[in-house]
């Protein structure tokens, strides 16, 4: 099936789940995406009513990840009495891996949740599409078939689908949120099993730790640390993030080199097995930044050496969160 | 009023006439993004874009600015002079939203008690050579700020693109002094002057975001406590891309940084922001902005009630980057369109 069709189809399952869960008032509000007020964007959107549901939308410019709005930092959806609401969460894999992980470090309680599972066909990357379409104003963007349509001023534009997706999207394996008893409508994964493939980071991996640290720094000098990709994380949620903490000030607070590292290694150590892959951060970076390589790399070590893989198995402690005696040390390195 | 040529070819030439007292800065593209830049290789120069990404406050404002220096000697600390401040810029190509800009920071950064010399001294030495917007962008709304894509007081030298060539014009007396210094500019025709008339009109009319700010502050000022900043601030997830790339935001942290085991150190200046929990945190623990709620609220009353309550102008000047950038789509036009309707239901009970 085209994507278009995917998508129509995709959109009719939030709607007519949605409207079904508000109807027979298993949730109190419903979250979802809506259209985005300019090209390239998806607006995260609260509906209770009924005859709101139209506004739903699906598209493949929903890179937001509902999940953030669950968690404790930001306000959680209260109604005026100031109790919790049961809210029903539109959900690609990558949400439904999220919020699993985050009810696995108990920061949500799921059976407040409805989860309504759609099975997502990829977001597109949107810094690729605007490093093609350079100083030109986008007015317009589609999918028709397999390809993406932009329309601008003195612009329309074909490019093929699948070569501007997120590349996490190329390798995703958990497109559906995994099944949860009772927690779950629409389209779920049952027991999902995850295959080792991460073909993609083979460039990266064969690169010595020097040229490593190369691209790190080239990758990360246009930051200005405006956290936009903490704020997005749904699993950044601590209260105060260990770069805030000025009682006494544990890390710079500058824009140089050793401050803006500091802040994205340190960022990448915490999300270690805990990264869900929904490239959220990359997506949303003002500058342009994309922290897909450091999240995979992330990802890939997890699953080597732990057998793990965030956001998959409700009951499975994440490894930084487990200790076991036979646990490989073989990274305690000798100075040579 | 004479008015002079200058052919896009010749950019060079008048980097090359001006560098040698200036530092000369431009559009430039940095990886993904048009920044503005030093320029050290005039090819650099990027002519062809509609703003840059980070305005050109940071060139008065950086992100990161070292006040001084110090030493300490036991109980003493010694001071080290602040690098030079009497270096003169140029800013080539600052488009008009960012040259009002900087009326507004200095608004905030030279008057009242506090002065800030540092800031003064720079905006005192610099020229702003700027270019009219012949294309403005859908999410340009400088003309309902009072502005225009073509509003040439804020700068010193204004220029029109005229294809393959600029029209020069010096506004202010700085301005009109260095057009004479380069001698070699040749004299606009009719036809040049004519045209960039016609550019300026086309482009008022491709400014196609009109929202209504002429009662803002009003209907702002008595709805401190609406419902509406829950509604407005909901989606929002409290990063601040909104103020670190807005061209009025003047807010700023002040540090000190010892170095490790030496017994020096220096005080930075660095940008902060409204949206951070770390802004308003009190030392007790107490945050009297404790969510996003309080902080989008604080935005919005900054930019379009206290604003121009301390200085008879609108804090914004309707340049867009906030409402191209933010991540969650917090459009300030539609939050903007959601207060002036507060002010609407009001008029029906009093009608009723």
């Amino acid at each position: 099936m085209v994507i278009e069709d995917q998508n129509k189809d995709i959109e009719q399952l939030i709607r007519d789940l949605a409207r079904k869960l508000l109807k027979e008032k298993e949730v109190d509000v419903i979250l979802g995406y809506t259209k985005g007020t300019i090209p390239l964007t998806s607006l995260p959107i609260v509906i209770d009513k009924v005859e709101d549901v139209d506004k739903l939308i699906w598209n493949n410019l929903c890179y937001i990840n509902l999940a953030k709005y669950l968690v404790p930092r930001i306000p959680t959806l209260m109604n005026e009495e100031g109790q919790k609401l049961k809210v029903g969460i539109v959900s690609k894999g990558c949400i439904g891996r999220a919020l699993i992980h985050l009810s696995v470090e108990h920061q949500i309680d799921l059976e407040n949740i409805k989860i309504i599972g759609i099975p997502c066909n990829g977001i597109i990357n949107r810094k690729k599409i605007e490093d093609e379409i350079g100083e030109r104003e986008i007015f317009e963007i589609s999918v028709s078939g397999d390809n993406i349509i932009i329309k601008g001023e003195d612009l329309e534009q074909t490019l093929p689908f699948n070569e501007y997706l997120n590349d996490l999207c190329k390798t995703c394996q958990v497109k559906s949120p995994p099944s949860i008893e009772n927690i779950c409508v629409g389209e779920c994964l049952e027991n999902p099993v995850i295959e080792d493939d991460f073909s993609d980071m083979t460039e990266f991996d064969s690169k010595t730790p020097e040229e490593k640290w190369e691209y790190i720094k080239n990758l990360l000098d246009t930051c200005t640390r405006c956290y936009a990709c903490r704020e997005v994380c749904p699993m950044c949620y601590c209260n105060l993030c260990f770069v805030d903490q000025n009682q006494p000030v544990w890390f710079g607070k500058t824009t140089a080199y050793s401050d803006i590292f500091t802040f994205h290694l340190i960022r990448a150590m915490h999300m270690a097995g805990r990264c869900v892959g929904c490239g959220a951060c990359s997506s949303v970076c003002p500058m342009g930044i994309d922290l897909n390589l450091i999240n995979r790399s992330l990802e890939k070590i997890a699953k080597e050496r732990f057998n793990f893989t965030s956001g998959i198995d409700p009951e499975a402690l994440p490894p930084m969160m487990a200790f076991d005696m036979e646990d490989d040390q073989e990274f305690m390195m000798e100075e040579d | 009023m004479e008015q002079k040529v200058l052919k896009k070819d010749q950019i060079v030439k008048l980097y090359n006439d001006l560098v040698k007292d200036y530092n000369f800065y431009a559009p430039i593209k940095e990886k993904r993004n048009i920044i503005f830049g030093k320029i050290t290789n005039p090819e650099d120069i990027v002519l062809n874009y509609y703003n840059s990404k980070v305005p050109p406050k940071e060139i008065l404002f950086p992100q990161t600015d070292i006040l001084f220096e110090y030493k300490i000697n036991g109980k003493e600390i010694e001071i080290e002079e602040p690098k030079k401040l009497d270096e003169k810029n140029i800013i080539f190509g600052i488009r008009p939203c960012d040259a009002h800009s900087f009326i507004l920071l200095m608004n905030f950064f030279s008057q009242g008690e506090f002065k800030d010399e540092i800031i003064m001294n720079r905006r005192e030495n610099t020229t702003l050579i700027g270019i009219g917007c012949n294309t403005p962008k859908s999410t340009c709304f400088c003309t309902s700020i009072e502005g225009n894509p073509f509003q040439k007081e804020d700068m010193d030298i204004f220029l029109v693109d005229l294809q393959d060539k600029y029209l020069v014009e010096g506004i202010s007396d700085k301005g009109k002094k260095l057009i004479k210094r380069l001698s070699w500019l040749t004299d606009a025709t009719n036809a040049d002057i004519e045209m960039a008339q016609e550019l300026g009109k086309k482009a008022e009319e491709a400014i196609v975001t009109k929202i209504d700010l002429k009662n803002i502050d009003k209907i702002l000022d008595p709805n401190f406590d609406h419902q509406i900043w829950k509604e407005v601030s909901e989606i929002c997830i409290g990063c601040g891309t909104c103020s670190f790339l807005c061209p009025t935001c003047t807010c700023f942290d002040v540090i000190d940084e010892n170095v490790p085991n030496e017994n020096r150190g220096r005080r930075v200046r660095i940008w902060d922001t409204c949206q951070s929990c770390l802004y308003t945190l009190h030392t007790s623990g107490h945050n009297p902005r404790n969510s996003c709620i309080e902080r989008v609220r604080n935005r919005i009353l900054h930019k379009f009630c206290y604003y121009p309550e301390n200085y008879g102008m609108l804090g914004c000047v309707g340049c867009g980057r906030c409402v191209q950038l933010c991540p969650a789509n917090n459009d300030l036009r539609a939050i903007i369109e959601k207060i002036n309707k507060i002010e609407q239901k009001k008029e029906e009970k009093v009608t009723v």
